[in-house]
């Protein structure tokens, strides 16, 4: 399952609360940060994740992929002579051209999820129900998932090539891979995911599963209940700040921020494919696992996290 | 302060907006080019935001790569320049390496490096090419002299480092005599004078052409040499101008957040990054910050018990639910405002800090940009 969104959507916050929902349902269930960032580290366990998958909580995993590792260990791997593959991999051509190949790099970490999607199949200690990749901002996300088609145009022959078609097809078949898009109810946030929804269609060929939208405000009030406020509003003096002006001038905010909401809200309703879910937004700017444990519950039904 | 450093006819000519992604950098930006622009400076805003959001807030509908004036007089608010002149331009990675091809090569060896595969695949997803670009069209802008400020909405933030080291890594990158040196054993001229690769002269190119592929390591080293001949000398006198450039007074860097645990932490790492390498530090932004009653700072009323409110003719249950509300916005004002102050202690007073507080509308035109300008001293 890829987690992907614009920067700031609550893609982390989503891998982690997705994590939770499937702990419940019992599934073995493995959280993956990919590269630098540690904002998945740093909300589960306070501290950048390791690079073999270490417990968070019950059922609950986490493990981070780091590109470069991963393509050191495969040149290992893969050079006979270990000699040699220690040059290779000390050697400044070899630096260049995974700099100049960027996408190598990234595909070593798709590559490094496949193998904890395969050791399914084996009697290891690592085996997993659901791996959930907290995936990069929606723009390197989308490079991210195009790199094995891309690179098979590049390198057509050789173990990568192989492994890269293999990679296709794991990611290709609904069965095993789906994408989760988190959004906003905010006009870019929405307008770029319907965009995403056809650029992952037919450019990926991985539609979108679910689509969770975050930060949706509470309606605290009925129809009837708004009417009467904005009455309210009309009976006060101007310029004269009481208790009740100020919370009174807070409740119309909140009417209005979640007013607009809807409006995108029922935007991507009527334009989404797959299943969509709303996620409720909590008032606090630092959001807890307890807050999260608490979102999960939103989350908690077969037909997201189905087997 | 950050409205005096906009209006000085003598402040900077380069105001560079970072921070992670969704905290509203572009709108940011925006922002202080139309302040710019209000103050008699004739601004340009250079955004790579896929997501024109720019495009959208300065009502440029048909938005393509050139610069484009925007049409301040369709706007109602006033302003202190006569005639203010404000641009702005998005960037496109392809065509600016396209570009670069053009300035600095010949007709037959632009040729080849667009029909090399790995052209192709660079130009579009090298990582940092974005940076590259934003830096290019950065330099070039400035060089042409047209414009008295530059505004650049940067990538968002960890690329936004690879921004800051991207000249050195340019000429690390485009090393060509070093690289060239590395390859020139194992390259034969073969029959036709095509340049070719001898892989089996050296174990490490065997090994890397096991892994990669060998046609591979041959149409990269073909990429090598095409690019060397084309663009080296100019690419890395430029790389090197940039960088003195952004480190100079002439240019402002910003970072721009919102009181989010993440975003904050971001901003707080590229300003450590930032001045660790000497760059012109000019503040942080925090958008987006929930301010109770509407004004910074602002007395947070205390709703306990029903103190003032008796005298309210309503409901019972909508006063409470009214209560209930308010106490959200208030814990939602009350850990921005620990965010910010949780801020201001790991970098001290001295740096400025400045307040944007979260819009009830959306900002969708120029006017609600000029709101935004509000917050800027």
């Amino acid at each position: 399952m890829f987690v992907l969104g614009k920067g700031g959507a609550g893609k982390t916050t989503a891998t982690v609360a997705l994590g939770m929902a499937a702990r419940r349902m019992n599934k073995r269930t493995l959280l993956v940060e990919i590269g630098d960032s540690d904002a998945l580290g740093g909300l589960c366990l306070n501290r950048t994740l390791s690079e073999t998958p270490e417990k968070i909580s019950l059922s609950l995993w986490g493990a981070r992929v780091h590109p470069k590792s991963e393509l050191e260990a495969y040149i290992r791997a893969h050079v006979g002579s270990g000699f040699i593959a220690r040059k290779i991999i000390r050697s400044r051509l070899f630096s260049y051209l995974i700099d100049a190949t960027p996408g190598l790099k990234e595909v070593m970490s798709l590559a490094r999820i496949w193998r904890w999607e395969q050791a399914k199949n084996e009697q290891t200690g690592n085996r997993f129900d659901l791996i959930i990749v907290d995936a990069p901002a929606t723009g390197h996300a989308m490079s991210l998932l195009r790199l094995p088609d891309q690179l098979i145009r590049m390198i057509r022959v050789g173990p990568i090539a192989n492994q890269i078609r293999d990679l296709q097809r794991l990611l290709k078949n609904p069965q095993k891979t789906c994408l989760v898009l988190v959004t906003l109810p905010e006009e870019l946030p929405v307008n770029e995911a319907m965009e995403f929804y056809s650029m992952a269609e037919d450019e990926l060929e991985m539609p979108v599963a679910l689509t969770l939208l975050n930060c949706v405000y509470p309606s605290f009030f009925t129809k009837n209940e708004i009417n009467q406020i904005d009455f309210l509003k009309d009976g006060l003096e101007k310029n004269s700040v009481t208790p009740f002006s100020v919370i009174l001038d807070a409740v119309l905010r909140l009417i209005r921020r979640r007013t607009i909401q809807q409006k995108y809200i029922d935007l991507i309703r009527a334009k989404t494919l797959g299943r969509m879910k709303e996620m409720p937004f909590y008032f606090t700017n630092d959001l807890t696992l307890d807050d999260i444990d608490a979102l999960s519950h939103h989350l908690t039904h077969p037909a997201f996290i189905s087997s | 302060m950050l409205s005096a450093a906009i209006r000085n006819p003598e402040g900077p000519e380069i105001i560079v907006c970072c921070g992670s992604g969704g905290v509203g950098k572009t709108t940011v930006s925006a922002a202080i080019g139309l302040m710019g622009a209000m103050s008699g400076k004739k601004t340009i805003v250079l955004t790579i935001d896929p997501a024109r959001r720019l495009a959208d807030s300065l009502g440029l509908k048909d938005f393509n790569f050139d610069a484009q004036r925007v049409d301040l007089k369709r706007f109602s608010c006033s302003f202190d320049a006569p005639e203010p002149e404000l641009y702005a331009m998005m960037l496109d990675a392809k065509r600016t390496f396209d570009g670069l091809l053009f300035r600095y090569s010949s007709d037959e060896i632009r040729k080849n490096i667009l029909n090399n595969r790995y052209y192709q695949h660079l130009s579009n997803n090298m990582a940092g090419s974005h940076e590259y670009m934003a830096m290019e069209n950065l330099y070039e802008i400035y060089s042409q002299g047209r414009y008295d400020l530059i505004v650049l909405d940067t990538p968002p933030s960890r690329r936004a480092l690879d921004f800051l080291d991207s000249p050195q890594r340019l000429i690390n990158l485009l090393g060509h005599r070093f690289f060239m040196n590395l390859f020139k054993p194992y390259i034969q001229v073969g029959k036709w004078g095509v340049r070719l690769l001898n892989i089996v002269a050296s174990p490490v190119l065997r090994g890397v052409g096991k892994i990669v592929g060998g046609q591979t390591l041959a149409d990269f080293a073909e990429f090598m040499k095409l690019w060397d001949d084309a663009l080296f000398d100019g690419f890395g006198y430029r790389a090197t101008a940039m960088k003195k450039l952004l480190s100079g007074h002439k240019t402002l860097f910003l970072a721009v957040s919102t009181p989010q645990r993440l975003p904050m932490k971001e901003a707080l790492y590229l300003y450590e990054r930032l001045t660790e390498n000497h760059m012109p530090f000019g503040g942080f932004i925090i958008n987006r910050v929930e301010w109770t009653d509407g004004k910074k700072g602002g007395k947070t009323e205390r709703v306990d018990g029903n103190s003032g409110l008796e005298k309210i003719v309503l409901d019972a249950q909508l006063k409470e639910k009214m209560i209930t509300a308010y106490r959200q916005i208030q814990k939602l004002a009350e850990t921005d405002a620990a965010s910010i102050a949780s801020l201001i202690r790991q970098i001290g007073s001295r740096v400025s800090v400045l307040q944007i507080p979260m819009a009830d509308g959306e900002v969708a035109n120029v006017d609600d940009l000029k709101q935004i300008t509000n917050y800027f001293s």
